[in-house]
């Protein structure tokens, strides 16, 4: 249902010896949202969602997804649930055919329970997912170890791993990192439509420029807190933003860096 | 002649006693060192049902095999569970159950000359002049069965790839899904099953007492090592290698000395190349 409530993090809190990565941090997603997490390296971002995605157990704090207490359940449980991520640094099945990479998510308990596991569908499925990130569906990429792939194909390989999962909420953990112009520019229409379809979305991203052009809404992190949450172009007209962000006051967009 | 047909025959024996072993750690990274304990109690359940129950071989070998499935199973749910992920308590859990296992069997009688187990089939062939028994090309014919099944399982079906995916990469396979304890778990039963079925099939051609076991476990370990660890190609290359070597030091030198063929291969691959034959812990040769 759009407009449903589908993820509440409340006070969510990690610390690390005494470094406090994540310190009282909430949001709340509805079906169809696309948030933007954005902030400084070490600010927390990917602590946050190993958090919600049951990586981390957090110190403090809950996690509700569609109203049920998910907080500290197990990651398999919550990725059969529906949420499903990617990871900053890509660590695939390698010495599998990529397309294979595909099926083990394809086997999981979700989709055996949903349509498009069963056996005999499940490789004109994974090779369809493949088509959908740009692995050309007639030549031999999706075939090739999933090892020797370059890296640009590998995080896509990785974004279509998580949408195997045919998820419900979708969280990128800068799947954009490391990608040529080209490669971006090919996902980001997925992105989209992805998003254009009710797919609800978290990405933490680096290259703001392509997250703004499809984020409704950001959140800034800067040393584990929450210091902005909004529509991106009011997010960073922030001072606060701005000097996090950047370290100084220099005005966004205007530096001539672009 | 003689000594390549019983050199095959042991090689295949050993493959037998490493394959439980190396599928557990290959799929989970755990070292069962009760592996050769729970090959022994096999041939003890086994041995039991036969002689309280009058159960017939056939009927007691299987459920002996389903035992050992069993027990590995609840080692794990019951022991592993809590200490997941820290290699050396996992190692120490493992090992104390073994020993646990085999100090019972022992403190229950279980050595001696009194205790065998029946062949699955009688009579013998003749091989280029050599005679072998049947129960020995019986257990050559598990062997292989066993090898090919188990790529056929591990390629071809959902658990398979479940368990493949759960080797190459723990934190992928748990964020799509696979859960991890459940496929742990499996993979110790299935071990576990393994080691009991080699031990129904190999343990009729000899006696059997609990410190076989010890026996068992080294044979597999030294497979393991000297293969290189997750690597099947491995296993079956190590065990002919050491199989063979036990083979012609027994013609050449004297039987006496078989048992430290394997424990002689450990040091030399550790010395020389730590990673084993096929081993993919390349890292190791660095600090050679």
């Amino acid at each position: 249902m759009p407009g449903e409530t589908l993820l509440k993090v409340r006070g969510l809190r990690k610390s690390f010896g005494g470094v406090i990565a994540v310190g009282n941090v909430g949001f709340e997603l509805k079906q169809g949202d696309f948030l933007g997490i954005i902030g400084p390296n070490g600010a927390g971002k990917t602590t946050l969602v190993n958090m919600i995605t049951g990586f981390v157990r957090p110190d403090g704090g809950k996690v509700y997804f569609k109203g049920k207490d998910i907080t500290g359940s197990r990651p398999y449980d919550i990725a059969n649930l529906g949420i499903a991520r990617t990871f900053q640094m890509v660590r695939l099945f390698y010495h599998l055919p990529a397309y294979k990479n595909l099926i083990i998510p394809l086997c999981s308990k979700r989709i055996s329970r949903i349509r498009g596991g069963r056996f005999g569908e499940r490789d004109e499925v994974a090779l369809d997912l493949l088509d959908d990130v740009g692995f050309e569906r007639d030549s031999y990429v999706p075939y090739k170890q999933a090892g020797s792939l370059p890296h640009g194909y590998l995080k896509r390989l990785d974004l279509a791993r998580a949408l195997a999962l045919r998820p419900e909420v979708l969280i990128l953990d800068e799947l954009f990192s490391g990608m040529s112009m080209a490669e971006v520019a090919g996902v980001l229409p997925l992105m989209e439509k992805l998003s254009d379809k009710g797919l609800t979305i978290i990405m933490i991203e680096h290259r703001l420029r392509e997250l703004f052009k499809v984020a409704h809404r950001v959140m800034v992190l800067t040393f584990g807190q929450k210091i902005a949450e909004g529509p991106p172009d009011e997010v960073m007209q922030s001072d606060e933003v701005k000097k996090a962000y950047l370290g100084t006051d220099v005005e966004l967009g205007e530096s001539g860096r672009d | 002649m003689s000594t390549i047909i019983y050199g095959i025959i042991t090689s295949v024996i050993l493959a037998l006693y490493a394959v439980g072993f190396s599928l557990t750690y290959g799929i989970s990274g755990l070292a069962n060192f009760a592996h050769g304990a729970l090959y022994i109690l096999a041939g003890y359940i086994s041995w039991n049902l036969m002689n309280y129950l009058g159960l017939p071989f056939l009927a007691s070998a299987p459920l002996a095999v389903v035992a050992c499935a069993l027990v590995g199973f609840i080692i794990y749910w019951g022991l592993l569970l809590r200490v997941r992920g820290i290699p050396l308590s996992e190692l120490v859990v493992t090992f104390a159950a073994g020993v646990a296992i085999l100090e019972l069997l022992t403190w229950r009688g279980f050595y001696g000359i009194s205790y065998s187990l029946p062949v699955f089939v009688e009579g013998g062939v003749e091989i280029w002049g050599v005679a072998v028994d049947a129960q020995r090309l019986l257990v050559i014919a598990v062997g292989v069965a066993l090898v090919v099944l188990l790529y056929l399982f591990v390629h071809y079906t959902k658990i398979g790839l479940a368990f493949r995916g759960m080797a190459q990469n723990e934190r992928t396979a748990l964020s799509v899904g696979i859960e991890s304890d459940w496929i742990g778990a499996l993979s110790l039963a299935l071990g576990s099953a393994l080691a009991g079925l080699a031990a129904v099939v190999v343990l009729p051609l000899g006696m059997m007492e609990s410190s076989v076991g010890y026996e068992v476990l080294i044979y597999a370990l030294a497979v393991a090592i000297v293969g290189g660890l997750e690597s099947t190609p491995g296993m079956v290359v190590a065990s002919f290698v050491i199989g063979f070597g036990q083979r012609i030091t027994a013609s050449y030198i004297g039987p006496k000395w078989m048992i430290i063929v394997p424990l002689a291969a450990i040091v030399l691959v550790l010395a020389v190349r730590p990673s084993g034959l096929f081993g993919k812990f390349k890292e190791l040769e660095e600090r050679v």
